[in-house]
């Protein structure tokens, strides 16, 4: 048989012609709040999305493809959501959408996903509701609110002494602040810890102190705060402290309580105050504490629950990617990849993730949530401005301080 | 009807029904859509703010009534939207007469600030009222009912449907406007709004006057409500019934022109535009350039863009002023 | 008991500061008649002039207040020479818009220019309150209480002891009198506009160690003030001073006694009620 040489440039022409989707990007789509009062957080998912994909880039991309993420801001408003994850996936043809930031935009978005047959990896958004309407589209990798308080939950029960005499909780009147209130009530009802206080506020209440006077009053053994908002979280324990209230344990639950603003601006009146978060990081992982140096080199500030879950995210869809069969067809390349979300088992930054139909706190049931939320539930205690994790005691840094110091019985 | 106005009906309800086949992108579709709604929402706020006077700050209580009565009416009792978006409009209106007889005692910025205080008073209901609205966590629409139209299925996931639904609700807003322009009605609320002290004096009845328009304004907000859930799918109380609606409202009605029937959807158009221009280029709050506009209208071009447009037309024709009530 | 001093307390020392605010808005209505919607931006401002002066310049707000309070009254001269002006001859309500517009674009340029990120002012002698009889008593908010009064007391001496304070009262009183008797309006409208302004200003300096920093909170102080203006009378002063105080006193007891939840629409109901059946004011001594 007679071989015939082919020359080099037309082997390479045939290579370039064969593999055409070599150039194609690979398009995550993100709607975040990127102006408005909620665009500081819109911010730290950038940053986070940014470093991932610079990392996965870097060693090669997903089959030889860059991943490239398009953020769309949504300006915290819903039906612009709605708008922008409709644009994202008829105009801008992305392949998996994620992020969303509020749990109304998420929504909107999850509404829009499975509609538009769209697989959405929901990193942050905490309320139930969007993974329990049974929409197989939609993906969520962090723990809702009613599973906020897991870590919490457990601490009083097997702490020695730690189950609450009585509790006062304050939450605000949002979806998330409802949501982890009634969790938590419910759980502590189930130990017979009495109530002594449940007052919902308005989100950016001036002025807490006429409803720290009223709890201050009802002389709690707990005092549980919630917030959505950091100005929130912040005022709430200034004005509790400067109402005299002191209780065995503060213990705050939201977002507020555990950003670096929290410490900074209360100093040493954060001392001591529990946060009750999806995530504080698990310093024992050598990959966390190298995430975290590696963050804070890049960009000045150490990462918190929000950006480990912005990172987290594109790390579960480019694993995800690695494994589908991309074939150029936009629908079937989307379906192929929502049944690569449906199997995924691997771990990341922010945990072990694994998706699963289960049943929830509320008693609703779960729809491809991560089956191991409720292990991602973490108790972190304000130590000198730093927030370190005391429970789980396989999680913990530090030893916790417990009850509050000067305490009187 | 007057020969132009009745060609400009007949161009407009024609493009209406060419422009879905002419634009195929879904996305500059949703955005059309969009445009309609916010006409709709302009109009209703026109009829009473540009025709009869009364600047409310609250309209977004009267959308909100007609979004939470169009999700609930399906959600809990299974009543198609379609005619969910009509309950809502008459709930709306119903709504809004206890409102008026209360704030209608009040002249001009009294009145503002008490709609305010309505609006405000019917977002805290929607909270905390949870029987009745869920609270925060709002109503979501999963599945919507299965409706064939002239043999054929319609399919809810595609433009068309939304498209022609909203054109009908700008058409009907568009029409009561033009209707309300020429009616009696319209000509007690022109007396009322250049001088409600000797409307009175005449022997207009200002208060059942206004407490009509107030009841279309609010039919018509309601209509737009009920449109926003059914498109919209997802309603909770920071999404429909928040102060940054109402003023959007009024924006839309002011900067299209105030008392005129097109006003209200050349300022959609400006809207629309100008916020998605903006949002995509501009890392800048397109709420800058609402504040931005509002000023420069009040202050340059009251009579809104179309206002402006139509004097100008006006004394390019017959070389006289005519003044832009209707 | 304890719980019922506690929240008057409380109540009196933050409505002193919200008596400021209405101040400045009751001063510009009475005299020019203009509702001024952007007058919550204006208190934003001073309270991010006070967070920056101590950020980059370690002054105290209590200290910068005298160096803002000026420099606000010059600003609102300016903004009321270029701005507004030409609009009030429209009419009140065109006005009123105007100023919802302004409103918007200020907050949404501050939005911009300094984030939505939230920002306190922490003062050192602050952290602990003090308790006289075991209640207790921010400092930062005693404090702001105490210059409130003064600046509320010097506004009083301007307004009855000088010339400009004598004219200023009369075009409130009856514009075209005071015409008439000489006074040159144009000049006390752009004064009053000024001191309003700078009312405003210097209540958000003295706030902003109490409360937090964002720059959409002039929304939610504008409400207020207009319920507190309303309450007091629109155009008295000690009207807004009166109706400040006792919306921070219904506020407070109403958190501790009814609800957190609709503390807020307890103020609504109460502004709805005063507008209908006493327009002009809870005193009578309000114009309509």
């Amino acid at each position: 048989m007679r071989t015939t040489k082919l020359p080099k440039w037309l082997l390479l022409l045939a290579a370039a012609l064969a593999f055409p989707a070599e150039a194609q990007p690979l398009k995550i789509g993100a709607p975040q709040p990127m102006t408005g009062p909620d665009a500081p957080f819109g911010d730290k998912f950038k940053k986070a999305y940014a470093l991932a994909v610079e990392e996965i880039n870097g060693a090669g991309g997903v089959n030889g493809r860059m991943l490239e993420v398009v953020i769309e801001d949504h300006q915290a408003k819903n039906a612009l959501a709605a708008t922008i994850a409709e644009k994202l996936i008829t105009q801008e043809k992305v392949l998996v959408l994620t992020g969303g930031r509020a749990s109304g935009q998420a929504m909107e978005i999850a509404s829009v996903a499975q509609r538009l047959k769209t697989p959405y990896l929901v990193d942050h958004p905490s309320a139930d509701m969007i993974t329990t309407k049974g929409f197989e589209w939609v993906f969520r990798n962090n723990p809702t609110g009613s599973i906020y308080p897991s870590a919490f939950n457990s601490f009083i029960s097997e702490y020695p002494s730690a189950m609450p005499r009585s509790a006062a909780v304050v939450y605000d009147n949002t979806l998330f602040g409802k949501t982890i209130a009634a969790s938590a009530m419910k759980f502590l009802k189930s130990k017979n810890v009495p109530i002594v206080g449940d007052e919902a506020y308005p989100v950016n209440t001036l002025d807490f102190k006429g409803i720290m006077t009223k709890v201050k009053g009802t002389n709690p053994d707990y005092l549980l705060l919630v917030a959505v908002a950091t100005t929130d979280a912040i005022l709430l324990t200034r004005h509790a402290k400067e109402m005299g209230i002191a209780p065995r344990a503060f213990v705050g639950f939201g977002g507020g309580f555990g950003v670096a603003d929290y410490a900074s601006q209360l100093g040493p009146l954060a001392q001591n105050v529990f946060s009750s978060a999806a995530w504080s990081g698990n310093p024992n992982d050598p990959r966390t504490k190298a995430f975290y140096d590696k963050f804070h080199a890049r960009y000045g500030i150490w990462p918190h629950e929000h950006e480990v879950e912005g990172y987290a995210a594109i790390y579960i869809i480019a694993d995800a990617m690695k494994r589908a069969k991309l074939t150029g067809n936009l629908d079937a390349d989307r379906d192929a990849i929502r049944k690569a979300l449906a199997a995924t088992d691997m771990t990341t930054v922010f945990g072990k993730v694994k998706f699963g139909n289960w049943t929830g706190p509320t008693g609703d049931p779960f729809t491809n949530q991560n089956i191991y939320s409720p292990e991602h539930s973490v108790l972190a205690q304000w130590r000198d401005g730093q927030l370190l994790n005391v429970w789980p005691k396989a999680f913990a840094e530090t030893s916790v301080v417990f009850p509050e110091p000067g305490f009187k019985q | 009807m007057s020969r132009t106005a009745a060609i400009g009906w007949a161009a407009g309800v024609a493009a209406l029904a060419v422009l879905p086949f002419a634009v195929r992108n879904v996305f500059l579709l949703h955005v059309v859509i969009l445009v309609f709604m916010w006409t709709v929402l302009g109009a209703a706020w026109n009829v009473l703010g540009g025709f009869a006077g009364q600047v409310s700050f609250g309209h977004a209580a009267l959308f909100g009534i007609g979004a939470y009565t169009t999700i609930i009416l399906f959600l809990k009792a299974g009543v198609a939207p379609w005619w969910g978006i009509l309950a809502g409009g008459v709930a709306a209106a119903v709504g809004s007469v206890p409102v008026g007889l209360i704030c209608f005692r009040l002249r001009g910025p009294y009145f503002s600030l008490a709609t305010l205080a309505v609006a405000e008073l019917a977002k805290l209901v929607a909270l905390n009222w949870e029987w009745l609205t869920n609270g925060p966590v709002g109503f979501l629409i999963t599945t919507l009912p299965p409706l064939s139209l002239f043999g054929h299925p319609v399919d809810w996931e595609a433009k068309a449907p939304f498209y022609a639904l909203a054109a009908l609700l700008m058409l009907v807003a568009l029409g009561s406007t033009a209707w309300l322009s020429r009616s009696r009605l319209g000509a007690f609320l022109v007396a009322i709004r250049e001088d409600e002290d000797a409307a009175e004096a005449v022997g207009i009845d200002t208060v059942r006057a206004k407490v009509l328009t107030l009841a279309l304004s609010g039919f018509l907000a309601g209509l737009g409500g009920g449109f926003y859930a059914f498109y919209f799918r997802y309603v909770d109380p920071d999404a429909v019934l928040n102060i940054g609606l109402s003023m959007e409202m009024v924006f839309i009605a002011m900067v299209g022109g105030l008392g005129t029937v097109a006003g209200p959807f050349i300022g959609a158009v400006f809207l629309t535009t100008i916020g998605e221009a903006v949002r995509e280029h501009f890392q800048v709050g397109h709420l800058i350039f609402y504040g931005l506009f509002m000023m420069i209208v009040i202050r340059f071009l009251p009579e809104g863009i179309w206002g402006r447009a139509r004097l100008a037309w006006a004394r390019g024709r017959t070389g006289a002023r005519r003044h832009g009530a209707a | 008991m304890e719980t019922l001093v506690q929240s008057l307390v409380s109540g009196l020392l933050t409505g002193s500061l919200y008596a400021m605010i209405g101040i400045g808005l009751t001063v510009v209505f009475g005299v020019m008649r203009i509702i001024n919607l952007a007058h919550g931006e204006m208190v934003m401002l001073g309270m991010f002039a006070a967070y920056f002066s101590q950020k980059l310049w370690g002054i105290d707000p209590f200290v910068s207040v005298l160096a803002w309070a000026p420099l606000m009254f010059l600003f609102g001269m300016l903004l009321y020479r270029t701005l507004l002006r030409k609009v009030v001859p429209g009419g009140e309500l065109n006005t009123l818009l105007y100023t919802a517009g302004l409103s918007l674009l200020v907050a949404n340029l501050a939005l911009f220019a300094w984030t939505g990120d939230y920002r306190t002012i922490n003062l050192p002698y602050g952290l602990t309150p003090m308790r006289p009889f075991g209640i207790a008593v921010p400092a930062a908010l005693a404090i702001g209480f105490a210059l409130a009064v003064a600046i509320t007391g010097a506004l009083w001496a301007f307004l009855n002891r000088t010339d400009m304070g004598r004219a200023i009262r009369a075009t409130s009183q009856n514009r075209e009198a005071a015409v008439l008797m000489g006074v040159d309006v144009e000049r006390v409208a752009v004064v009053t506009f000024g001191l309003g302004t700078a009312l405003a200003g210097a209540a958000g300096v003295l706030l902003a160690p109490s409360l937090y920093l964002y720059p959409t909170v002039g929304e939610l102080l504008v409400v207020k003030s207009f319920v507190i203006v309303v309450l007091g009378g629109l155009g008295s002063v000690p009207g807004a001073i009166a109706g400040g105080l006792l919306l921070g006193v219904v506020e407070s007891l109403g958190a501790v006694y009814v609800s957190a939840t609709y503390k807020d629409g307890l103020g609504y109901v109460i502004f709805l009620l005063v507008l209908l059946y006493r327009p002009a004011g809870l005193f009578g001594v309000g114009k309509s």
